[in-house]
């Protein structure tokens, strides 16, 4: 079943800026979903109209086969959205009189209420922490704070624009697992980010935005094997003898040999494995075999585009 | 009903951390020395006669000053902590939370009523009998409850006009004014008087005053029935008024302006 989808969405600003051109894709029910894109590709956009608070121009946009604009009453109870950055929380408030007001406001009360914050609090190790007011919480908290309410509902798609801007790198990683999680609940997760390796790390599909439209789809590897189909092999402590010879042979590429004793090649096919055995007959026992990055097919693919920053 | 009890405690306990309590609690009790200072002048028959003028004034002042503050400041502080958005997403509807945030300004009126009197009680003197205690209070909530429905009538302006103080400042004394708060409606020029009539605060003023003299109250209930009346004519022109303005920002893309 497919959980969110777009077809033609377009949405145009006064002044005829194109946050969105016809963007169409789709993402199944369980499915971590990772939106990649420079500033003003249209990620942010894209989470406003699905999350009911802007209007397309043209197009659709269904949230569990319910339109965000006929059906929006419907959208809003089946998602939780949590806007990045550090603001978007009551400062002045405890974290758990925060939840307790959101919770509220998606219809839950009394022990429910009190239950559902206490397991959230926990959840986003929060609890110590709970009586505080949140304007003395550090930013990764704060962040904390605003997953807890988006999840106050227990929606079955979460939205979630930007979510480790400004993390530190254990507060990431910790909010990595915590997607995991999520999808392990069986939830629809939809993420923006900069970041190409998070998406790697906890996507099952990403889409890579430009200009408001779709530049490429897929899971993450397929999108990396977009830009090439080859093997990449880098290497150090290779003699010299051995980097001239390959350097020699017109099957394999070489994206770097002016290094001395470092190479970095592509290879394809059994030259991979001739290529392996040359360098571990030689010695070599400093070398990497692997898959062009999700950041380097992001980034091929934008330059391939023109230049990688948007309006 | 648990997203308007939701939105009033959230109200209240931001109120409590702010200084918007506090200037209330302090308006009320300065205007009352004004005016109770104002009557004294008259000696006593002058402060006895004046006194409930001089209470009553002060705590509608201190009220729709709240009021107009919070209906400005909601939503533009939530915009600028970036939880408008946030909310307007949520299945809650908009207008049932702003009418929630609203009605906490009744602690308000509360607060300085009982501040006002004291104050003629302990600076002047002169405690002031409370000659009808079940229509006081009934009033009293009443009439917080009308100011928060026209006071959120403005929420759907401050919508569309992010700089809400100047609204808020030019709102002020005219009300005062129709509203019977500062001199009776039936003391102002004739051709005024329809117009103050329309305003709520007309019919809570006269009946407030009256709760504190010996003489009945005439018609008490009827009265604070057109006070109810006028409050929710104006929840529901606010209310249609504030879902054409969400409309119009999300159309706009202006939603989360500040």
């Amino acid at each position: 079943m497919i959980a969110v989808s777009a077809s033609g969405l377009t949405r145009t600003f006064q002044g005829g800026g194109q946050a969105l051109e016809r963007f169409t894709f789709e993402v199944p029910r369980g499915e971590v979903h990772g939106l990649l894109g420079p500033n003003g590709a249209g990620k942010t956009t894209l989470c406003r109209i699905l999350s009911t608070v802007l209007l397309p121009t043209g197009g659709s946009a269904s949230v569990l086969g319910r339109d965000v604009v006929r059906d929006a009453a419907h959208v809003r109870r089946s998602v939780g959205v949590v806007f990045g950055g550090d603001r978007g929380v009551y400062g002045r408030l405890t974290a758990r009189q925060n939840l307790n007001f959101w919770a509220a406001l998606h219809g839950l009360s009394g022990r429910a209420l009190r239950e559902r914050v206490a397991v959230l609090l926990e959840r986003t190790g929060l609890t110590g922490r709970a009586d505080e007011r949140v304007d003395h919480f550090s930013r990764g908290m704060k962040q904390r704070l605003h997953l807890a309410r988006g999840l106050v509902a227990d929606p079955p798609v979460l939205i979630l624009d930007e979510p480790t801007a400004g993390m530190d790198p254990i507060a990431a990683h910790e909010f990595r697992d915590l997607v995991a999680q999520l999808r392990d609940d069986g939830r629809t997760v939809l993420l923006t980010t900069h970041d190409t390796a998070e998406a790697e790390a906890v996507c099952d599909r990403v889409t890579l935005m430009r200009r408001g439209a779709v530049l490429a789809t897929g899971s993450p590897s397929s999108v990396a094997g977009l830009v090439t189909s080859q093997d990449r092999i880098s290497a150090s402590g290779v003699p010299a003898a051995v980097v001239a010879e390959l350097v020699a042979r017109p099957e394999v590429v070489v994206l770097d040999g002016s290094g001395g004793d470092r190479v970095e090649l592509e290879t394809s096919g059994d030259t991979t494995g001739e290529v392996l055995h040359l360098l571990v007959d030689a010695g070599v026992t400093r070398l990497v075999r692997g898959r062009p990055s999700l950041e380097e097919a992001y980034l091929r693919l934008l330059r391939r585009q023109g230049m990688a920053v948007d309006r | 009903m648990r997203v308007l009890l939701a939105s009033l405690r959230l109200q209240l306990q931001l109120a409590l951390r702010s200084a918007e309590v506090l200037q209330a609690c302090l308006m009320a009790p300065l205007l009352a020395v004004v005016f109770l200072s104002v009557a004294s002048l008259g000696g006593d028959a002058g402060l006895v006669a004046f006194a409930p003028s001089a209470i009553v004034a002060p705590a509608l002042m201190a009220l729709w000053t709240s009021a107009l503050f919070t209906a400005g400041q909601s939503i533009t502080e939530d915009r600028a902590l970036g939880v408008f958005e946030s909310v307007v997403a949520s299945p809650a509807p908009l207008p049932v939370v702003l009418l929630g945030r609203m009605c906490a300004v009744t602690a308000v009126g509360l607060i300085a009523f009982a501040s006002s009197w004291l104050t003629s009680g302990l600076v002047f003197g002169h405690w002031v009998v409370v000659e009808h205690p079940l229509v006081l209070p009934v009033a009293l909530v009443a009439t917080g409850l009308a100011t928060a429905t026209t006071a959120g009538l403005l929420a759907p302006l401050f919508l569309l006009t992010p700089s809400a103080r100047t609204v808020q400042n030019t709102l002020t004394y005219p009300f005062y004014l129709l509203g019977g708060v500062l001199v009776p409606v039936t003391d102002l020029p004739e051709w005024l008087r329809p117009l103050g009539r329309a305003v709520f605060l007309s019919w809570s003023a006269d009946l407030l005053r009256d709760t504190l003299l010996p003489a009945p109250p005439a018609d008490p209930w009827a009265r604070l029935g057109v006070v109810l009346a006028l409050g929710g004519v104006a929840s529901l022109i606010g209310t249609t008024l504030l879902l054409r303005v969400l409309h119009v920002v999300r159309s706009s893309g202006s939603l989360s302006h500040t």
